[in-house]
Formats: structure tokens, C-alpha cells, sequence
């Protein structure tokens, strides 16, 4: 079986953790499920992890916190947030912050499908973008 | 001796020719022997004294002698006799009629060839009227001296009578006086007359019967008694028969009169025998009665001028202001005790001393001496007649403030001066308190914006302080009157301020309320005013107030009223929007994983093979999650549930008094006049307090909504609790807005139903649904006049007490009613 990308899930609903990761391996994606950011970031996944599913309203760090945190490691991992509030006016500032998306709870399959594409063909060109960079030093 | 009576008698010739020369001359003459011995007298001795040359011869001359003149008399002749030399002596000598007259006998001695003295020769003048001008002289002068040297009045008199009995001998004298009222005799003098004699006369009255004193004075004209045994006047009052019992015979009374011709007295003369005056006694009465009235005129006047000076010390003395008087040279002529209090000198110590150096500060002396002097000489005063106020020294040294008034002494000759002072340092202080005050209250009332005033009902007298002519920019020279406040009244509060006029003037009662004032620039001003009324003793009612420019104060409220209002609407959303919010996480987070479960299923089932383990457990899942949601659904109903309605006792008045308390200020701000009529021995109902409330509430701020576009009549609303029939207690909400229209009365309380163009039309729904639910009724009557009236009545807790269900049930179906 092909393993494909690592995709990170981090959400504090139990509901999440337990029905998302099954969906994406049936998908194909290789998953990592977290209840809260300080484990995710004790973890090795956060070097492996190509694409972030974060809730945006947790106890403790909130994902923003977590997306600002992960860019201070330099650890520039492209994020789809979720979010349970129906509230619309979130999405564009956390896109303005450089999420890749933000899916409201209840999503569809396809909505996911899509916004974790687009994460993943950032996160490539993030990587092609930093081999750059590196050539270059 | 024997020779030359012999001689002499050879000469007979010669000595008839001599008693022819010697009883012509004007006088008596009698000759003696060397020894004294009289041997001749001439025919004027015989004629004088009645008594002949036998009777006269050797020492019998001494009988003619006045008793009281002889021994004086003997010890001169003696003298003379041995000295030999001429001698003058001065005798009474008694008349053949018994009367004494003065005479001078010069003495002188006849001598021979050989100068020896051979007879003396004794020439008698008769000096009488000359040592009677004399001695009345010498008497009158030393009455007059008397008087002049302040003697006693009735020493004066008394010496007066004796001068009159020493020159007219036999006589008694007396001065009777008419007293104040000029009715009575009063004593003056009678220092030889018995006692009893002065009583009987003295408080006799003053007429025609009771005397001839009183007589005299009743006539102002002399009233002669030579007789009094054939006298038959004065016989009412027995005077005659009195008189004569104390030996008296004849009486001469003459009036005493003033230089104003007014009866002073009467002057009096009372021999033992029946006489008349002769002339000469009549020009002495005329004398004495002249002296005497000069006596009693100055007597009278001493009086009044000791009682003049006596009220002049009183005053002096007593007087609480400083007296201090100079004289034209500046210098102090009284000091009264207040000055001494004052300025603290003894007033000996500063008698006679420049007043500058005394009570003038050294800045103002030279002052002072300037304008005296310019007064002396020019006549120029600035200080007289004048009330002024300067600085005056005291002894210690410190300077005060007094107030001065100088006056001119109104007498004749040198200029002198009266100054009255007070110190004046309390009053100047209280002034400058008083000043200081007055700036502090004006100062306080310019920083507060309040203004006080005064206005007497009876005659509209209105009385404004200065601040309130600047909060109603007036100026402050105009006369205040309601017509003028009037003007400055927003035409829309007009009515207020008529209405708050009108309940003033009957009740007397303190008033309170607010308004506006339109100004002439067109800007609005807030007013709040507070009367307290006073009832005067005489009835008059008078409000003193104050009324403080709240327009600051309004506009912000107005503007905090505003925001206060955003931001309920605000809450209101945002409650509304939070709690969608937080229903829809709770229901999204099991959808979402009903719906990722569900997508998880079918994929696992489309595979090939199909996984069927995980998409049983993905199906159990989707179930699973199906519950959560169901769930979420019940305890968001458990939740609306669990705000139940509360069972309590309820004091309706105190209910009502807190929503008064709440929208107290909302009503002010709609300009609403509440009156409150709460009844006092209303029983507590049972039930919910806050749904109560929030029933009373509504009913309030629709009264006042109803009210918003009144501005012809003032916006009156009543408050009004009562016991209602059948144990009930009723709570009234009367208005005078636009009220109703009698048909819609029934579609009132319905959902939905409104008057007014901003609002829900839920409110009296809702009101009536909690009425209900505490078995109660609500319902709503026009008025006679404008507006409504809504009420409603619920049983007291005595009757029906509401079941713990009842009213949650019927609450839960009203809000279910009001929602739909």
C-alpha cells in the first residue's frame, strides 16, 4: 500500500480525531491525530506533517497561536482550519494569515479533498521555494 | 466849772439869742458838761423825741436810745469825753411815736482861752433814710451776691425776709410761691414767722377767698389788710381769725412776678399792729418783691439748668457712642466714659490735650490740624454735619476703625466742637464677612449654575440672584415677572410651567420640576427647579428656590441615554447571535462527525473488497453521533426550562416603587409629571415579583410612549394601587396620551396588535399572559378626558395561591405565543 502524504489533525472533539483520520487513509493519507498543539509539537510529526488540520478554537493555544508558533520553528506547514462556529467572518482573516483554507463543520468530502490539495501543492511549492533558497546559500 | 456857768448865766441875753440860732438849725442839738452830763437840748430834740429837758437832763437822754445802740453808744461818748477830741457816732433814736430813726451825733468840744474844754456840743442829723439806702443797699447786694454764688433758694429767701425785717423794724416777713401747676401755694421763706401759721397758709389755693397771699397772686395786684380785726375777707377759709391768733394785726401781700409778667409767688409783710404802708415802705415792698422774683426767676432757671446738665452727664455717661468734645483750639474739653472704654484713656488724663495727639493716628495728624485751621479761618468744613468713617488710635498704640460725626457746638463766642464716634471694627469685620460671604455664594452659584430666587405669590414679586438673570440671559436691570420668564419658556414646556404655576399658587406646597428654555440664539437650555414654599404669619406664601442650568447634565444623559439604549439593542443581538452560535457548535460537532463517518462508511463499503468491519464501526459512529445531537437538542430545552417562574410573596407597592426607581429617569427625559397614589394597608399578592414587574413596566413606558407627541397639555400620569372587590389588589397606569379607539379595545392585549410605529406589539400580550398566570385580570379603558387607563388586579396571597405549574406552564405557552 502507497503511503501518501502525513497529514496532521489537531482538535480537542473526540468525534473528530476518531471519524477524520479513518476518512483520510481511506483516502490514502498517512494520518497523526492530536487533542491539543503542545503534543503535536512535542511530537516527530511535526517535520513529517504536510498538511495541517486544525481546529481554530481550542482551550489552551489557539490555532493561530499554533500557525505563528510553527513559523517561528521555520516549520512552514500549510494549515486548513475547522471550525464548529458557523461564523463566517473568521475566514478571511485567518486566510489573510496564510491558512490554506477553512472548512466549517459539517464538510463534505469534496470540500476536504479540495482544500487539502491546494495545501499540499503549497506545501511542494514551499518545498521547491526553500530548495531554492538553499541552493542558493 | 463853776466860773463859766457863771459867765454863761451873766450872759442870758446872749444865750437866748444862741437857743434862738440853735433851734433853728436842721437838726437836734443838745449840749453837756465836760463830765457828760446833758444841761440843754434844743426844741427839735423836744418836738423828736416827745420828751422835755427835765426828762433829758444829765444821763436821761439814754431812754431815747434804741436798747440794742446804748452800750456801744456809752463806751464811744466816754471815749470821746476823755480824748477830748470831736467824734462822729451813728444811734437809733427814739421818736415820740415810738418809731426809731438813725441819727449822727457829731461831738465836738467848745473850749476856752486856755483851750480847756468848758461843754461839748452833740449835733444830731437825722440819717435814717441814708443808713436805711445802705443798709438795704449792703442787704440787697449781699442777696444778689448769694444768688450769684448758687446759695440754696431758700437761703436766699430767708435772707431776703431778714433783710426786710432788719430795715423795717416791727415787721415779719414771708415769701409764699405758686406751685408748678399754678393752683397752690408752696413755701418759700418765713424765718421769723411761728410754724403753724406757715402750715395753716401753705397749700392754701390759689384764689380770691383763701388769703390774702393767695389773693395777691390770683390778682397779680397788691392786697392791702391794714386792720385785720375789721378785715372781713378771706372769711371762707377763717384766714383773718387764724392770723390773729398768732398775734398778727395787719397784712401787705404783692404779688411776685416773673420778667414775663407771670405770678411767681407772693411777697408778704405782718405787723402786730393795724398799719398801712407809707410810701417809702411801699417802694421797699416794690425792691424786695423785685429781688425776690430775680431770686426765685433764677432759682427756677438753676433748676432747669441742673436738670439740663444732669440729662447732659446722663447722657454723656450712659451714652454707648464716644463723646468727645474740643474747643476751637483742638483741645479736649469732655471725654465721656465711653470714650474712655474706647480709646482706652482715663478722661483726666487726656482734659485739655490736642485731640490729634490723643485718638489721630500720626498718618492723619497733620491732616486734621490742616483742615481745623482751614475751618477756623475760612469757615470751609468737610466733616461737619457729615457721617464719615476713618482710622482712630487707641492708647495702647493699635488703630481701628470708627464711624465720626462732628457738629458745631451752638453756643456764642470761640468755636467748639461735639464728635460723636463709634468703633466700628466689628461691624467692618461682620461687613467684610458679610462681603466675602455674598462672594463665595455668587462664585459658588456661578460654578454650580444655580441660581436662587424668591417669589411672593400674592403680588408676583419675583426676586432673582445673578446667576439665574445669566442661565436666563437677562439683563440684570430688568424687573423679573413671569411674563418675562414666560418668553424664555420652550413653547413646549409652556404648558408644564403653567400647570407647576397653577398647583404653586393653591397648595403652597414645594414644587420640583424641570424644563426648557428656548434662547434667543435658538440653543436649548435645561432647567431644574426646586421651590419651598413658606407660609408668612400674616397668610402671604412665599417660595424661596433655586433652579440650576442642568443642560450639561441632560445632554449627557441624553447622549449616555442613547448609547445606553445602542448598546441593549446591542446585547440583544449579540445574546441572540451567541446563543445561535453556541446551539450551532454544540449541533455541528456531531453533524460534522456524522458526516465524515458517513463518507468514511460508503468508501469503506465501496472498496473492493469492501471493508464492512470499519464500516460497521463507522455506521455505529454515525449513530452514535446522531444521539449527541439529539442530545444537544434536549439540554438547550433544559436550559430555556430551567429560568423558571418564582413563587414569592409579593408587596405590590414595593414592586411598583422599584420600577418607579428604574424608569424614573426615562420618564424625566420624556418630560412625564408622575404622580404616585400608592394605597397604604394593601395585603401581598403571591406570585412571580420580577414578571409583576415586567408587566408594570410595560404598562409604564406605553403610558409614556403614548404620551411622546403630547405637547399642548402637560404629560400627567398616575400611578395608583388599590384594593380591588373580592380580595384583589388593582394597580393603575393613568395617562394622557393619545389613547385608544373604544372598538379596538378588545384586539389590544392580542400579539402583534400596536398603536405605535416603532414596537413589536408584544408587550401587552406578554403583560397579559403573566396577569393570567397569576389568576388575574388586565384591561384597559379610555378616559374621560385624553388618554387611557390600563389596570390590573390580582388575588391577594390570602385566596388563590398559584400552583408551582400553573403559571411556568402558561409563562412557557405565552413566550411560545409571543415568539410565533
Amino acid at each position: 500500500m502507497i503511503t501518501g502524504p502525513l497529514i496532521t489533525i489537531v482538535d480537542d472533539d473526540d468525534s473528530v480525531r476518531e471519524s477524520l483520520p479513518d476518512l483520510l487513509m481511506e483516502l490514502g493519507f498517512a494520518v497523526h491525530a492530536f487533542s491539543s498543539r503542545e503534543e503535536f509539537l512535542a511530537s516527530d510529526s511535526v517535520r513529517e506533517t504536510k498538511c495541517l488540520l486544525l481546529d481554530v478554537d481550542m482551550p489552551s493555544m489557539s490555532g493561530p497561536g499554533l500557525q505563528l508558533e510553527l513559523r517561528r520553528r521555520q516549520q512552514e506547514i500549510p494549515i486548513v482550519f475547522i471550525t464548529g462556529h458557523g461564523d463566517e467572518s473568521v475566514r478571511p482573516s485567518l486566510l489573510k494569515q496564510g491558512a490554506v483554507d477553512c472548512l466549517f463543520k459539517p464538510f463534505s468530502e469534496t470540500a476536504l479533498l479540495a482544500a487539502l490539495n491546494a495545501a499540499l501543492q503549497s506545501s511542494f511549492k514551499g518545498r521547491a521555494k526553500c530548495a531554492m533558497d538553499y541552493e542558493q546559500v | 466849772m463853776l466860773r463859766i456857768m457863771g459867765a454863761y448865766q451873766e450872759t442870758t441875753q446872749v444865750q437866748s439869742e444862741h437857743s434862738r440860732v440853735v433851734d433853728a438849725l436842721p437838726g437836734l442839738v443838745w449840749t453837756a458838761l465836760p463830765d457828760g452830763q446833758v444841761d440843754s437840748v434844743n426844741q427839735r430834740w423836744i418836738e423828736y423825741t416827745g420828751r422835755s429837758l427835765e426828762e433829758t437832763r444829765g444821763w436821761g437822754w439814754q431812754s431815747a436810745i434804741y436798747p440794742d445802740d446804748l452800750p456801744g453808744l456809752l463806751t464811744r461818748w466816754r471815749s470821746t469825753l476823755a480824748s477830748g477830741e470831736a467824734s462822729e457816732i451813728e444811734t437809733r433814736l427814739r421818736r415820740f411815736d415810738g418809731e426809731y430813726r438813725w441819727f449822727q451825733l457829731c461831738s465836738f468840744p467848745l473850749r476856752d482861752d486856755d483851750g480847756h474844754i468848758v461843754r461839748w456840743c452833740v449835733l444830731e442829723t437825722d440819717v435814717d433814710d441814708r443808713k436805711r439806702d445802705e443798709a438795704l443797699l449792703t442787704g440787697e447786694k449781699r442777696v444778689l451776691e448769694m444768688l450769684a454764688w448758687g446759695y440754696s433758694f431758700p437761703v436766699v429767701l430767708d435772707a431776703l425776709c431778714r433783710l426786710v425785717e432788719d430795715t423795717t423794724t416791727g415787721c415779719y416777713c414771708s415769701v409764699v410761691l405758686v406751685d408748678l401747676t399754678g393752683t397752690h401755694l408752696e413755701h418759700g421763706a418765713a424765718p421769723s414767722l411761728p410754724a403753724s401759721f406757715i402750715t395753716s397758709i401753705i397749700g392754701r389755693p390759689v384764689n380770691l377767698d383763701s388769703g390774702p397771699c393767695a389773693m395777691a397772686a390770683y390778682l397779680n395786684e397788691q392786697v392791702i389788710a391794714p386792720d385785720l380785726t375789721s378785715e372781713t375777707r378771706w372769711a371762707e377759709y377763717e384766714w383773718c381769725p387764724m392770723a390773729m391768733a398768732h398775734g398778727l394785726k395787719a397784712c401787705w401781700s404783692t404779688p411776685i412776678s416773673s420778667t414775663t409778667g407771670k405770678v411767681l409767688g407772693a411777697f408778704a409783710i405782718y405787723y402786730d399792729k393795724p398799719r398801712t404802708p407809707t410810701p417809702v415802705q411801699q417802694s421797699l415792698i416794690n425792691r424786695f418783691t423785685h429781688i425776690a422774683s430775680i431770686a426765685i426767676e433764677r432759682a427756677q432757671s438753676d433748676a432747669a439748668l441742673k436738670t439740663s446738665e444732669a440729662r447732659k452727664a446722663a447722657i454723656l455717661n450712659s451714652a454707648l457712642d464716644c463723646i468727645v468734645t474740643i474747643d476751637h483750639e483742638g483741645c479736649i474739653t469732655e471725654f465721656n466714659p465711653a470714650a474712655e472704654r474706647t480709646f482706652g484713656h482715663r478722661r483726666d488724663d487726656v482734659m485739655g490735650k490736642q485731640l490729634a495727639d490723643v485718638i489721630i493716628p500720626p498718618s492723619f495728624q497733620e491732616r486734621h490740624r490742616r483742615g481745623f485751621a482751614r475751618y477756623l479761618s475760612t469757615g470751609e468744613a468737610h466733616m461737619l454735619g457729615r457721617r464719615v468713617e476713618m482710622t482712630a488710635l487707641r492708647a495702647d498704640g493699635t488703630e481701628f476703625p470708627v464711624e465720626l460725626a462732628i457738629t458745631r457746638t451752638p453756643i456764642d463766642g470761640p468755636a467748639s466742637f461735639t464728635g460723636y464716634l463709634r468703633d466700628i471694627t466689628v461691624r467692618k469685620q461682620a461687613e467684610e464677612e458679610l462681603r466675602r460671604s455674598e462672594a463665595f455664594l455668587a462664585e459658588g452659584q456661578r460654578l454650580s449654575r444655580t441660581g436662587s430666587f424668591s417669589w411672593r405669590v400674592a403680588t408676583d414679586e419675583i426676586t432673582w440672584s445673578e446667576e439665574l438673570y445669566r442661565i436666563f440671559e437677562f439683563d440684570q436691570r430688568v424687573q423679573v415677572t413671569l411674563e418675562l420668564i414666560g418668553t424664555r419658556v420652550h413653547p413646549d414646556d409652556v404648558p408644564l410651567m403653567r400647570d407647576m404655576i397653577d398647583r404653586a399658587r393653591g397648595a403652597g406646597s414645594d414644587f420640583e420640576y424641570e424644563h426648557r428654555l428656548l434662547m434667543p440664539d435658538q440653543s436649548v437650555k435645561y432647567v431644574h427647579m426646586v421651590g419651598h414654599g413658606i407660609r408668612h404669619n400674616d397668610g402671604r406664601l412665599e417660595y424661596i428656590g433655586a433652579a440650576q442650568d442642568v443642560t450639561q447634565h441632560r445632554l449627557s444623559e441624553e447622549a449616555l441615554g442613547k448609547a445606553r439604549s445602542e448598546l441593549a439593542h446591542m446585547a440583544r443581538v449579540t445574546t441572540l447571535g451567541m446563543l445561535t452560535a453556541s446551539i450551532a457548535h454544540e449541533v455541528n460537532q456531531p453533524l460534522s462527525g456524522i458526516i465524515t463517518n458517513a463518507s468514511t462508511c460508503m468508501r469503506m463499503l465501496a472498496a473492493d473488497p469492501p471493508n464492512v468491519d470499519g464500516a460497521r464501526e463507522t455506521a455505529r459512529r454515525t449513530i452514535r453521533d446522531g444521539n449527541r445531537a439529539s442530545d444537544v437538542i434536549t439540554r438547550l430545552r433544559a436550559l430555556f426550562g430551567k429560568d423558571g417562574p418564582t413563587t414569592e410573596s409579593v408587596v405590590l407597592n414595593e414592586a411598583t416603587q422599584e420600577v418607579i426607581a428604574l424608569s424614573l429617569s426615562e420618564l424625566r427625559r420624556s418630560r412625564v409629571i408622575l404622580r404616585t397614589e400608592l394605597a397604604d394597608d394593601l395585603p401581598p399578592v403571591r406570585g412571580d415579583r420580577v414578571q409583576i414587574q415586567q408587566v408594570i413596566l410595560n404598562l409604564l413606558l406605553n403610558a409614556s410612549d403614548a404620551m411622546s407627541g403630547i405637547d399642548d397639555r402637560p404629560r400627567h400620569l398616575v400611578i395608583r394601587t388599590e384594593r380591588d372587590q373580592g380580595d384583589q389588589v388593582r394597580l393603575t397606569v393613568q395617562d394622557s396620551g393619545v389613547g385608544f379607539e373604544p372598538q379596538t379595545v378588545d384586539s389590544l392585549f392580542e400579539a402583534f396588535y400596536t398603536t405605535k410605529s416603532s414596537g413589536m406589539g408584544i408587550g401587552l400580550s406578554v403583560s397579559r399572559s403573566i396577569v393570567e398566570s397569576h389568576h388575574g385580570r388586565i384591561w384597559a379603558s379610555p378616559n374621560d378626558g385624553p388618554g387611557a387607563t390600563f389596570s390590573f388586579s390580582i388575588p391577594t396571597s390570602s385566596v388563590g395561591v398559584a400552583t408551582e405549574s400553573g403559571p411556568g406552564a402558561e409563562r412557557m405557552s405565552a413566550v411560545t405565543k409571543a415568539n410565533g
